[in-house]
């Protein structure tokens, strides 16, 4: 048997619960917020140009790439986390986890589909703050390609077909680089009948290693960080760079992955449920 | 007993927390037979519940075996989907409906809604229309009744229940017995543990009693309460004087508060000479009783010392 009836029923408690809407929800609203305050802020000096929030007064394509920014480095995380912590320690806390596992479904197939459905979250939560993002971005900025000159300093040229595409490379590497966070939340998740704990090791990762990695004395110690690379989308948009140079990203979230999802699977299989 | 068991307990032992840890169940070797309704009584902390959560494989022994069916119990084992059970209180997501708490559990596994025990389940529960409620506004007791509606959804062969009938009305609590009679009755296995004496003395056949994780004491009712038989109950009008008179009787091995009267371990003296060598002295005889009934057999098993810990 699959994980798939697992993750069919964890979706469905997921949707009925009033906490989802409000996390999502926070997805779609400080987007909006960011777009009414780019459009009616001040306009950004000469020297910060090259930010994603200077250009995004150029094109409704260009707000939600801004927005993704912003939320990545914090609020994406916490709710990236919420979804991830809470998948077994809140069952644990209801006392549910006992009597799902008497039913009885495997543990390896319990945790898969409880993984399954944290990812599917990672990805809806990112995919909201770029779909509202681009729609309150048109209507903001109008929805056009992005022509700018500013002699040898900058220039950017692109179409709108290509800043869709960007947008999308984007949305799935910073979902991607959410996957080290759901990892080490399930993990901790296992291992304690806390969400809250098990939240807080999620947030405390990404925070850590964005700590660390704001340390240049580290040298290329940061390179191993799950965030060094997080912000590297960016250059997609603000200078004509390929996709493909985003690969280091990628390839970090790997072993991040290997560690924490090995041991939540081997620590959930050998763990006595006694919540 | 007389057919292989379909619970089998052998050699069990669990230590939490490695070789210095807590020892929970020690050496414990028990079986129930098909049809059985086996009570397991214990004072806290005895392993009652240990027990049962390895027989669920929700707990992994450090030795022994627990197995269902002649099947080795593992975590998740296929054969726990012939099991129901209610294990300490019954726990349900609170946001969702009660019926929608059962259909997503059902529907976990992959088997299609709605179970062949449904309809039986539902009646048991008898929570009407607030089925479709969310669980956050139910009681205690119709958390209770809705864990065991879950535990009847698969039309289960076998029963394991820890402390069932905790925050039901006495009224609730009869409709549970009398229909764990009833399945006891019709080849289910029950295993029941309870804090209730009067519960497992009316339902249950067969009674294994634990203390301190060993197993003290196993047999059908009758035979645990036989050796209380012996014992009678005296309510009189002057309890000291009826104590000195009945430690100086001949044959009486003890005599015990047992407020308001006393109880006497005859040990072979008819109650009528007890009765006389009382009202000899002038002690007034209000009420003669004897007593064999479980709580008495089981608080001479675990001694008083333990029940009061």
């Amino acid at each position: 048997m699959t994980a798939i009836p697992v993750f069919r029923t964890e979706m469905s408690k997921q949707v009925r619960r009033p906490r989802t809407y409000v996390a999502l929800g926070i997805m779609v609203v400080l987007p909006v917020i960011m777009t009414i305050a780019v459009r009616f802020g001040e306009r950004a000096q000469r020297a910060e140009v090259e930010s994603l929030f200077s250009l995004a007064r150029q094109s409704g394509f260009v707000m939600p790439a801004a927005a993704l920014l912003f939320m990545s480095r914090f609020l994406l995380v916490v709710v990236v986390a919420i979804f991830a912590g809470d998948a077994v320690a809140g069952e644990a806390t209801w006392g549910t986890l006992r009597y799902t596992l008497v039913r009885p479904i495997g543990r390896a197939r319990l945790l898969a589909g409880k993984l399954a459905m944290a990812l599917v979250f990672v990805v809806m939560a990112t995919l909201l703050i770029v779909v509202t993002g681009l729609v309150a971005g048109g209507l903001a900025f109008g929805w056009h390609r992005v022509d700018i000159d500013f002699g040898s300093f900058f220039s950017l040229h692109k179409s709108s077909g290509e800043l869709l595409s960007d947008l999308a490379v984007a949305s799935a590497y910073v979902a991607w680089g959410m996957t080290s966070v759901v990892a080490v939340a399930l993990m901790v998740s296992t291992m304690t009948d806390s969400s809250n704990g098990a939240i807080g090791a999620g947030i405390g990762l990404f925070t850590t290693s964005e700590i660390l990695n704001a340390i240049p004395q580290l040298g290329a110690i940061r390179t191993g960080l799950p965030t060094h690379y997080l912000d590297d989308w960016q250059r997609l948009i603000t200078r004509n760079e390929s996709a493909t140079d985003l690969w280091h990203g990628v390839l970090i979230q790997l072993p991040y992955l290997a560690v924490f999802l090995g041991i939540a699977f081997w620590w959930f299989k050998r763990k006595d449920v006694l919540s | 007993m007389h057919d292989a068991p379909v619970i089998s307990v052998a050699a069990l032992t669990k230590r939490f927390g490695g070789d210095d840890g807590v020892l929970a169940v020690d050496d414990l070797t028990f079986g129930v037979a098909a049809g059985q309704v086996c009570g397991m009584l214990g004072p806290n902390g005895a392993g009652k519940t240990t027990t049962l959560r390895v027989l669920l494989g929700l707990v992994r022994p450090t030795s022994g075996r627990a197995s269902l069916f002649g099947t080795r119990i593992t975590p998740s084992a296929p054969v726990l989907a012939r099991v129901g059970t209610v294990i300490e209180q019954a726990a349900f997501v609170p946001y969702l409906s009660g019926m929608r708490n059962l259909k997503l559990w059902w529907e976990a596994a992959g088997t299609d809604w709605p179970p062949p025990g449904l309809d039986r389940a539902l009646d048991i529960a008898g929570l009407g229309p607030a089925i479709d409620r969310k669980v956050k506004t139910y009681s205690l007791g119709m958390h209770q009744r809705l864990g065991v509606a879950r535990a009847l959804l698969g039309n289960p062969e076998v029963l394991v229940l820890d402390e069932p009938t905790v925050g039901l009305d006495p009224q609730e609590m009869r409709s549970i017995r009398r229909m764990l009679k009833d399945m006891g009755g019709s080849g289910v296995t029950v295993l029941l543990s309870s804090h209730l004496l009067t519960e497992v003395e009316e339902v249950c056949s067969y009674v294994v009693v634990m203390d301190r994780g060993r197993l003290i004491a196993e047999g059908t009712v009758e035979e645990l309460t036989s050796e209380g038989a012996r014992t009678a109950y005296v309510e009189v009008d002057n309890v000291d004087a009826a104590r000195r008179v009945l430690a100086g009787l001949q044959g009486v091995r003890s005599v015990t508060d047992s407020a308001p009267g006393l109880a006497v371990d005859l040990d072979g003296v008819p109650r009528a000479r007890m009765v006389a060598a009382l009202v000899n002295a002038g002690v007034g005889v209000e009420t003669v009783m004897q007593r064999h009934r479980l709580e008495d057999a089981f608080v001479g098993l675990v001694g008083e010392e333990t029940m009061r810990q």
